[in-house]
């Protein structure tokens, strides 16, 4: 078999459409007769509906209808409850229109359906609501404390869940450890900002009763499953097109956002297909959110710095409702002990309702949380016993001799969280190499001499990917040579066209321009699951990999008979199906195709069926752990608080690499995400929970100018839970990077003393820190 | 968003009593209040129009005046709702002789929500400061003319 694609640079199959601007993006859709809603959204983050009268909006020019809670009917909610968890003992989800109780800003009230969006929302104007204030819970140590009010009045707390996970005997242990060692750690809440917001068009079709949806989600197979149970429809009379996606990041990975059952309702009642597109503003307050957490962590060492027991406490905000279910703080809490030896580890969270936007996992989905945790105790501890930053991780490394490592925890897909391969000694050697680590002392006192406030940063992480249940991959061979593949999951940028083309074209000998990728669309395949947890290429892929294999066999098989060969002496290269040897003997891969259709005669029995044509489901055992190393160089103006990043370093594992190009843009695109939550971006609200970032003037994205050019070296150490050895890449960009930058910022003001226990910082706190620094240089 | 400041005023306290009472000049002074009805006496439905930040609207709301001392204090409140989202202002007045005028100590807390508190919540203590100076420097002015 040639291995020529899977693990080359191959330029991106869906770049040429992108590039020229021919995607098609959800509200790209122009459908005849289409009406356009606008959703009217709570202004208040906690209020009583006192009265709703929407009878001025309904009689304003253009308006097709209205839609409040009342006029729901059956699909008044609450929806879903996506992943039930035994400890969520107050599984709470919205209504798709809130009914007499609004519990964060932003919270869908009424939805207009007009003409145009302009009248839709001149007319949502027009809708009075009265609305009687409530006390907010905002604050989230206030939202968890006895006698807070209550987000939801009927549980008596909003403590929705409370639950540990052990490893050992952290008391014991934590008892006898001779340094000990406490901090409290916040990461701050933050919103992906993909580049297309949410969106959704619907169309019903009264003569053939079929459903159809094209939304900009990373789930199309669940909604179009919910959708049919919610409609009492068969699932194949309703199809869901998640089509080009500007960015997902795990937001869009919901089931169900209100809107997603509110247009495709008005598009039923109506009988004309309905567009509604999220506007910035509303995406800054109605899409999910992410990162709360308040960690009190401890950590005990011996004299040598190994680590004895650990145990974080902490509160995780889940937002006004909770259909995601614990996943964040399940994540948090597993990633947590990284690629180090963590004999006796207690980690306990309660899980917090404020009145302010559900939170559902955005990239890195609380790993960045608890390596932010794990890092920052580790670098208090090595400052404290005088050791090294990089040696004090080094002696708690896990070796490559002990896998596979079972860490003693349950991850979020119920399986044990046993790492699967890896090295990480290697990892620490090669960053710790490309960063210039040897040298930095001296490089260090050589800034400090000019006056530079110059530091460096070092973080490991292990990361969770590719978890089950399953994902499945048709591959079909076109009488025009050209290959098809349709997979269940959605891609939002990720570069699937790409990879899983590489892996089909190493299969049939064709070139990855050759094979045609379709994704995301119901009707195209049935089974699925979706695009999450940097699964993809690890399970679609594998899955995309064994079908192409099945339609290779099959290739030999009718191969054999047209050349009068046996089936295990064809070859396939260059888009040819030839005899071994003698090239001469030769058809094309589509001749092949054609002729495994044949309009006459019989059929051989053991071709099973026609054409070149197979699909294969692959379903893992349980996830893969990939793992890696960040290490940066920031200067600080200790006057202006400003942090320039001067060099970023990322080492990875990921096993072995379909796209290194591709994984390397993955990295970029978490880096800068994870530049931002560590510096730049935060969703800050006044204590009545109104949001006071709801604008890119006030939320501040890293742009070119703020993210350096990044680094990237590649280990591959491939995984056994997969035949292709891979694991997943689309997180490891994020997850450590507000740990390296923390450190590093400490390092660069050394002089000062400051010490660093929250992300993100911004210019004004890194003057607050200096301001009230221990010492003055 | 809490805020406060005082203002001395050249009358005395039982003038500026009155005026502060008086429905005529606290439509004429209360900036950007378009109409100003009495539903009862201290209880008035409003309609204001305010710009903060880039965003401009129309709130439909009422005044209310509760708690009254005659002549020394009193409780303001402002609710507002329009399509830019909703204000609420609530603030107290007191009044004391300063020599042959009057000290005017008020204590205000805005709140904020929807469309105007996204954009303009970090604007919001200035202007609020700004307007309630409009409607003191106002309030002078007639007081000045009058006497």
């Amino acid at each position: 078999m040639s291995t020529r694609y899977a693990g080359a640079r191959v330029p991106r199959n869906e770049d040429p459409a992108l590039l020229r601007g021919r995607g098609l993006f959800v509200d790209d859709l122009a459908l005849p007769n289409l009406a356009h809603a606008a959703v009217l959204r709570s202004p208040h983050a906690h209020a009583r509906i006192v009265r709703i009268d929407a009878g001025r909006a309904r009689r304003a020019p253009g308006v097709a209808a209205v839609l409040t809670h009342a006029d729901l009917g059956e699909f008044g909610g609450p929806l879903p409850m996506l992943i039930p968890h035994p400890t969520l003992i107050h599984p709470k989800t919205q209504q798709p229109l809130a009914s007499s109780v609004v519990r964060h800003v932003g919270e869908p009230v009424a939805l207009v359906v007009a003409e145009s969006r302009y009248a839709a929302e001149d007319a949502s104007d027009l809708i009075e609501v009265e609305y009687a204030p409530l006390p907010a819970a905002v604050d989230l140590t206030a939202a968890a404390a006895p006698g807070a009010p209550l987000v939801h009045a009927n549980t008596g707390t909003n403590v929705c869940a409370h639950y540990t996970q052990r490893v050992g005997d952290v008391e014991h242990a934590m008892a006898l450890a001779p340094h000990r060692f406490r901090e409290r750690l916040v990461v701050d809440r933050g919103t992906a900002s993909p580049i297309e917001t949410r969106g959704v068009v619907a169309s019903w079709d009264p003569r053939t009763q079929r459903l159809e949806i094209w939304d900009s989600t990373q789930a199309p197979i669940p909604i179009r499953n919910g959708l049919a149970a919610m409609f009492h429809l068969p699932q194949p009379s309703v199809r869901v097109v998640a089509p080009d996606v500007g960015g997902g990041f795990g937001p869009k990975v919901m089931m169900f956002y209100p809107e997603e059952i509110l247009v495709p309702l008005a598009a039923m009642r109506l009988g004309r297909p309905v567009k509604w597109i999220e506007d910035r503003r509303e995406h800054f307050v109605a899409t999910n959110q992410e990162r709360e957490q308040i960690h009190d962590a401890e950590i005990g060492l011996d004299e040598t710095g190994r680590i004895l027991a650990l145990r974080t406490v902490f509160l995780y905000d889940a937002g006004a409702y909770c259909p995601y279910g614990l996943i964040v703080p399940i994540v948090a809490s597993t990633t947590l002990p990284g690629p180090y030896r963590l004999p006796n580890y207690h980690a306990e969270f309660n899980a917090v309702f404020t009145n302010k936007t559900t939170v559902s996992p955005y990239r890195g989905a609380g790993r960045p949380h608890g390596v932010f945790v794990m890092e920052r105790l580790l670098d208090r501890a090595a400052c404290e016993l005088g050791i090294d930053r990089t040696e004090i991780r080094r002696r708690n490394l896990i070796q490559p001799d002990e896998f596979p490592y079972a860490v003693g925890l349950i991850y979020q897909d119920n399986a044990p969280v046993e790492y699967d391969s890896g090295n990480y000694p290697r990892c620490l050697e090669h960053a710790t190499e490309m960063i210039g680590y040897a040298g930095w002392a001296d490089q260090q006192a050589a800034y400090r001499a000019a006056g530079r406030c110059v530091g460096l940063g070092v973080a490991c992480y292990v990361e969770g990917t590719g978890i089950g249940p399953y994902e499945g991959c048709r591959v079909t061979v076109d009488p025009s040579g050209k290959v098809f593949v349709s997979t269940g999951v959605g891609t939002q940028g990720q570069g699937h066209m790409t990879s899983f083309a590489q892996l089909v074209a190493d299969q049939l000998g064709v070139t990855p321009r050759d094979v045609v990728v379709r994704t995301g669309d119901t009707d195209g395949f049935r089974w699925g699951t979706g695009t999450f947890a940097s699964r993809a290429a690890v399970v679609a892929g594998t899955a995309a990999s064994l079908a192409a294999q099945a339609v290779r066999e099959k290739t030999q098989l009718v191969a054999a008979t047209l050349l009068e060969a046996r089936p295990k002496e064809i070859d396939l290269a260059e888009g040819k199906v030839f005899v071994r040897g003698v090239p001469a003997r030769a058809l094309s891969l589509g001749e092949v195709a054609a002729a495994a259709n044949p309009l006459r005669f019989a059929m051989p029995a053991e071709w099973e069926g026609p054409g070149l044509e197979a699909t294969r489901y692959f379903a893992p055992p349980r996830g893969t752990f990939s793992n890696g190393v960040h290490a940066c160089i920031v200067e600080v103006d200790p006057e202006t608080g400003m942090v320039s990043l001067l060099r970023y370093v990322v080492v990875h594992d990921c096993g072995r690499l379909i796209n290194p190009m591709i994984v390397e843009g993955q990295i970029h695109g978490g880096v800068a995400q994870g530049i931002g939550g560590a510096y730049w971006e935060k969703l800050a609200y006044d204590a009545q929970g109104q949001p006071l970032a709801t604008t890119f003037m006030d939320y501040l994205l890293p742009t070119a100018v703020e993210v350096p050019p990044i680094e990237v070296g590649h280990e591959e150490t491939p995984t056994p839970l997969n035949p292709l050895g891979v694991k997943g890449a689309g997180e490891a960009g994020v997850i450590p990077v507000g740990a390296a930058i923390a450190q590093a910022v400490e390092d660069a003001l050394r002089p000062f003393d400051i010490h660093i226990t929250e992300m993100p910082l911004s210019p004004n706190r890194v003057r607050q820190l200096v301001a009230k620094a221990r010492r003055t240089p | 968003m809490k805020i406060d400041g005082t203002n001395t005023l050249p009358a005395s306290v039982d003038t500026v009593w009155k005026t502060i009472n008086d429905p005529e000049a606290l439509r004429r002074c209360t900036p950007g209040l378009k109409e100003l009805k009495a539903i009862s006496p201290d209880n008035y439905a409003a309609t204001l129009q305010i710009g903060i930040a880039a965003v401009k609207g129309t709130y439909a709301g009422t005044l209310r005046i509760t708690d009254k001392q005659a002549p020394t204090h009193y409780r303001i409140i402002l609710e507002g709702t329009g399509g830019a989202g909703f204000m609420k202002g609530e603030g107290t007045v007191d009044l004391e002789p300063q020599g042959d005028g009057t000290l005017l100590k008020w204590v205000g807390d805005i709140q904020i929500g929807g469309l105007i508190a996204g954009v303009g919540q970090r604007m919001l203590g200035g202007i609020g400061k700004m307007l309630i100076g409009q409607f003191f420097k106002c309030l002078e002015e007639s007081l000045g003319s009058g006497s």
